[in-house]
């Protein structure tokens, strides 16, 4: 279980983060769903440790992501898609899924290296596995960072913004990648824009509104009247509907 | 006066003598320099400011300091106080630590260009500090620098020459030695000048070759 209770951040005096409690269980696909600027990133950004919190605690699988001899366990535990990518450049398809869990895991190279090509032929790239990240298209990229993220075998993955960089096409081949997933019972954290798509594959929605959790609902009670009644999450929504 | 070659040809084995010194050496300080570069370049991006104040001392005191004046303290004033040095160490030690002050600006540029995210991702996966830097910000860094770094290895050939300044008798000193025999400078330095050139021309292409080789998965013009 992903565990965040009371989790304030501010970056100088801007507050992003204003008291959040949210509660990720196996199993459950929990998308973020907020304006930009409402901490949604930041929220994934705190969970992964990449950002230190000022109050209140996270913890994966109980392991406390603030204490660095619990981050790592933590880390082990959650894979990170980022919308950029953050492909290593100098490494090939198959060399940026296997890293970490040659180096990490310890599994022997060869055999990282062929389940490295295994999820990549999942994702459709089996032919672009040596390729460079230069020679692949953002929605392969893409799919070559999401494989990385699962080569750890993580309990959960983050998903932050993962199609926000990407043109319809690619957004849609990388969505019915993480539509699979979700089907197979991957627990998944994840912040995005694509309403329609999170609320295809979720469980349960959380709408972030300048840094306070306004709503942790049910994804059809979030769509109905009772997510409705919440006059942000009217806005936000019939705002989306009509761009 | 006439221009003649012809009169240097039994003073060649001893000139090539004086190249292979100065390869040698370059060689030596090239490795040296690239090692302390590495390690200082990642002292100053450090997050320990003592370790970054440490680096910053070194690099501003060598780059602000004649190469002469550093080698003659090390040569004719380390003495004093009984440090003794032979004068193909002590030049060796001197362009190296001279030449690291240089390569570890190249290697602190490389390291701070890289994209923060990539680290990000990496630190994500459970990467240990030290993998990190010998995995990624290293190869990264270093494909970034490598014509950079070019040019500060050029340099440290052509600094090389001041070596003749302690006895040394690499290329310049033995071409020295060559002048006053045979009364022809004109004719050796020509010959000097011309194989400092060759010399650095080599390298360049060589740099410019081996940053080719390994940045051409990165030509497409990368995010």
């Amino acid at each position: 279980m992903i565990s965040v209770s009371g989790v304030r951040k501010s970056f100088g005096a801007a507050t992003v983060l204003n008291g959040v409690d949210l509660e990720i269980r196996q199993g459950e696909v929990v998308s973020v769903l907020g304006s930009s600027g409402s901490g949604k990133s930041t929220l994934i950004r705190c969970i992964n440790g990449l950002e230190k919190i000022d109050a209140g605690k996270i913890t994966v699988d109980n392991f406390d992501v603030s204490k660095p001899r619990e981050l790592s366990e933590a880390r082990k535990r959650s894979g990170t898609v980022f919308q950029l990518f953050n492909l290593y450049p100098h490494m090939t398809a198959v060399q940026n899924v296997a890293l970490a869990p040659v180096e990490v895991l310890k599994v022997p190279r060869k055999q990282a290296e062929a389940e490295a090509r295994e999820l990549l032929k999942s994702v459709g790239l089996s032919d672009r596995a040596d390729a460079y990240p230069s020679q692949l298209s953002g929605g392969q990229r893409q799919r070559v960072g999401i494989c990385r993220a699962l080569a750890m075998k993580p309990s959960y993955l983050l998903l932050d913004e993962v199609t926000s960089a990407l043109d319809p096409e690619m957004t849609s081949e990388v969505l019915s990648i993480l539509a699979k997933l979700a089907k197979g019972g991957t627990t998944m954290v994840f912040v995005t824009h694509e309403i329609e798509f999170a609320r295809s594959i979720s469980t349960r929605i959380a709408f972030l509104d300048k840094g306070t959790l306004i709503a942790d609902l049910p994804t059809e009670e979030f769509f109905s009247d009772k997510g409705m009644a919440l006059p942000r999450v009217a806005q936000f929504l019939s705002k989306m509907r009509k761009d | 006066m006439k221009f003649d070659l012809s009169i240097l040809a039994k003073h060649i084995p001893f000139l090539l003598e004086g190249a292979w010194l100065t390869l040698q050496a370059c060689t030596l300080a090239v490795i040296g320099s690239l090692v302390l570069g590495l390690a200082v370049g990642a002292m100053r991006t450090s997050a320990s400011p003592l370790l970054n104040r440490l680096a910053a001392v070194y690099v501003d005191i060598f780059r602000n300091i004649p190469f002469i004046v550093q080698l003659f303290f090390f040569y004719f004033g380390l003495p004093e106080i009984g440090i003794y040095i032979d004068a193909f160490t002590t030049g060796v030690v001197a362009l190296s630590i001279a030449g690291g002050a240089f390569t570890s600006d190249v290697i602190r540029s490389g390291i701070l260009a890289i994209d923060p995210g990539v680290i990000e991702a990496a630190q994500v996966s459970g990467l240990k500090k030290s993998t990190i830097f010998r995995r990624i910000i290293l190869p990264i860094a270093l494909r970034a620098s490598i014509r950079p770094l070019g040019s500060v290895f050029v340099n440290l050939i052509l600094t090389s020459s001041i070596l003749s300044t302690i006895t040394l008798n690499e290329l310049t000193g033995s071409a020295k030695i060559v002048a006053s025999n045979t009364f022809r400078p004109f004719e050796v330095y020509f010959v000097l000048l011309v194989a400092y050139a060759a010399l650095t021309y080599t390298v360049s292409i060589l740099i410019g070759m081996l940053h080719r080789h390994l940045n051409r998965h990165q030509a497409e013009g990368a995010v």
